[in-house]
């Protein structure tokens, strides 16, 4: 019994640990103004790998979840006669929830994973130890434009996937199921508002880009550097990511959208 | 410190995971020469590289590299110093997505804003010195295990640095790289006027080449001097390690049991 609690009580206190590793980790990220002349094109590359190449995965994704939105939508509104509002519900799913949501999901197994295997493996090839002896600081170097990668494409990549959902949705309830095309935008333009739908969507998606690009980077230079480690590691970044992102999911809605 | 001295360790003292690696080493490398630091496998010399690096905080004791204190150094200061460092990582530690050229050209990038014509010249200048100016286009994953860490050497010497530290850079190579990695330690030592620290544990290398020599085993120094001095040295440990002898101080088998217990046989002897 003693030895249950010994076990809980060290398995906490090294969360907090870690948590605090992790704090400590972001705190020197974010330390450092990088130069612009170095630090952009470090940004950009970085923000093609993290954002252009998780653009197919994210149209791909979008066009479906929004196709499926309208068959179940149409299925369940002509129930009660009103499949005219297809529209507006495919939008506001799809804006305030799960653009950002799946998104973020979608990100963490694609760009997530990828970001902590790289860095791990940078880690267990003592490339980040080689740059910090030639006097060059990895946190600046190759964690922060990834960092800063993930802050910024994950909201654009959630606008994306809305966006296309919404055509998605349009193609199966207006051009297969025959709901009125007026109907199918004019219900969508008088019920989403910009300020409470799409900026609230946004915010969701931009906490979740940091969160989920600080989980990915920390998990991978925190990582231990073997083969194991790193697929642990990898793991981690998926499993923390998703958790990470449903459960403030939750909260946002709480705050944003909880006006009972 | 000595004016002699390049890098000092002054009772140092290092623990990692409960476990003491150094206990109170004491050691003067000199400027200008070649130092190898030599022990068994597991003694902590690539820790002993990363704490003159500062990579690692030792628990207590002082090092100083050229005057500076390297435990005191701020942030800033440290990363200014490991400008005059070099250091060949075992691996090679090569950036994989760039190719030679740009490994090489690296640091000077950087850390300095040299126009490109004169870069592309001094990186040339570089890779020939270790033989590999021809290989500037290929990649790290072309490249065999010797080539991988001239190149490393090329990289590490690209803003002429006062010190190089080499990690284990003879391990796994064949006799003919192995060759290659002992001239161009030995020629870059001589016309850079580096000071160099040879961390291996291959004993007619390191000997051969080096000016001095340091052996640790059990957290602690227990062997120093030229090789000439060491191959007389009276200590059994040092012997057991230059001779290569697989039983004496350091015993053939690891801690155990007593025999009879592990082939459960009650009585007799281990």
């Amino acid at each position: 019994m003693i030895d249950r609690i010994a076990s809980f009580g060290r398995s906490g206190l090294e969360l907090v640990v870690s948590i605090g590793r992790a704090g400590r980790f972001l705190a020197g990220v974010l330390s450092g103004v990088p130069r612009p002349a170095t630090g952009f094109p470090l940004l950009v590359k970085q923000l093609y790998s993290v954002g252009v190449l998780s653009l197919a995965i994210v149209v791909v994704s979008g066009l479906f979840i929004g196709m499926v939105l309208g068959l179940q939508g149409y299925t369940i509104l002509s129930d009660f006669g009103s499949e005219a509002a297809i529209g507006q519900m495919i939008a506001l799913t799809l804006v305030r929830e799960l653009g950002p949501v799946v998104t973020a999901l979608l990100f963490a197994g694609r760009a997530g994973s990828a970001l902590t295997a790289e860095i791990g493996l940078m880690k267990a090839t003592e490339q980040l130890s080689s740059l910090e002896m030639m006097g060059v600081d990895p946190l600046r170097r190759v964690i922060a434009p990834r960092l800063w990668a993930g802050f910024i494409a994950m909201p654009v990549l959630a606008i994306i996937f809305s966006m296309v959902g919404i055509w998605g949705g349009m193609l199966v309830g207006v051009d297969w199921l025959g709901v009125f095309e007026g109907s199918y935008w004019g219900n969508m333009q008088a019920s989403v508002d910009f300020f409470d739908d799409v900026v609230n969507g946004v915010i969701k998606s931009i906490v979740f880009g940091f969160v989920c690009a600080w989980i990915a980077v920390y998990q991978g230079y925190d990582c231990v550097p073997t083969s194991a480690g790193i697929s642990s590691a990898t793991t981690k970044t998926v499993v923390y990511s998703s958790l990470a992102v449903l459960g403030l999911d939750f909260v946002l809605t709480a705050v944003m959208f909880g006006n009972f | 410190m000595s004016l002699r001295s390049y890098i000092s360790l002054k009772d140092v003292v290092f623990s990692r995971t409960g476990r003491r690696i150094f206990d109170g080493v004491t050691m003067d490398i000199p400027r200008g020469k070649i130092t190898a630091i030599m022990g068994p496998s597991g003694t902590g010399k690539t820790t002993l590289l990363r704490l003159i690096g500062g990579q690692l905080q030792p628990d207590s004791g002082d090092i100083t590299v050229n005057g500076q204190s390297v435990p005191k150094l701020r942030r800033k200061e440290l990363y200014a110093l490991r400008e005059k460092m070099g250091m060949l990582f075992q691996s090679g530690a090569l950036f994989t997505d760039l190719s030679v050229f740009e490994n090489v050209a690296f640091p000077m990038r950087v850390h300095t804003k040299l126009p490109e014509d004169m870069i592309h010249d001094i990186v040339l200048m570089k890779l020939e010195a270790v033989g590999l100016r021809g290989a500037r286009q290929l990649m790290p994953s072309e490249l065999s295990g010797g080539m991988t860490r001239r190149v490393a050497l090329a990289r590490s010497i690209a803003l002429d640095p006062e010190l190089i530290m080499y990690d284990e850079p003879f391990t796994g190579q064949d006799p003919i790289a192995m060759g290659v990695l002992v001239k161009l330690i030995s020629d870059l030592n001589s016309s850079m006027g580096l000071t160099s620290v040879l961390v291996s544990h291959d004993v007619q290398e390191s000997l051969s080449i080096c000016h001095y020599a340091c052996i640790i085993a059990d957290g602690k120094v227990i062997g120093a001097g030229t090789p000439a001095e060491l191959q007389v040295h009276p200590s059994e440990q040092v012997q057991q390690f230059l001779q290569g002898h697989p039983d004496g101080p350091v015993p053939f088998h690891y801690p155990s049991s007593v025999a009879t217990e592990d082939f459960g046989l009650a009585g007799g002897v281990s």
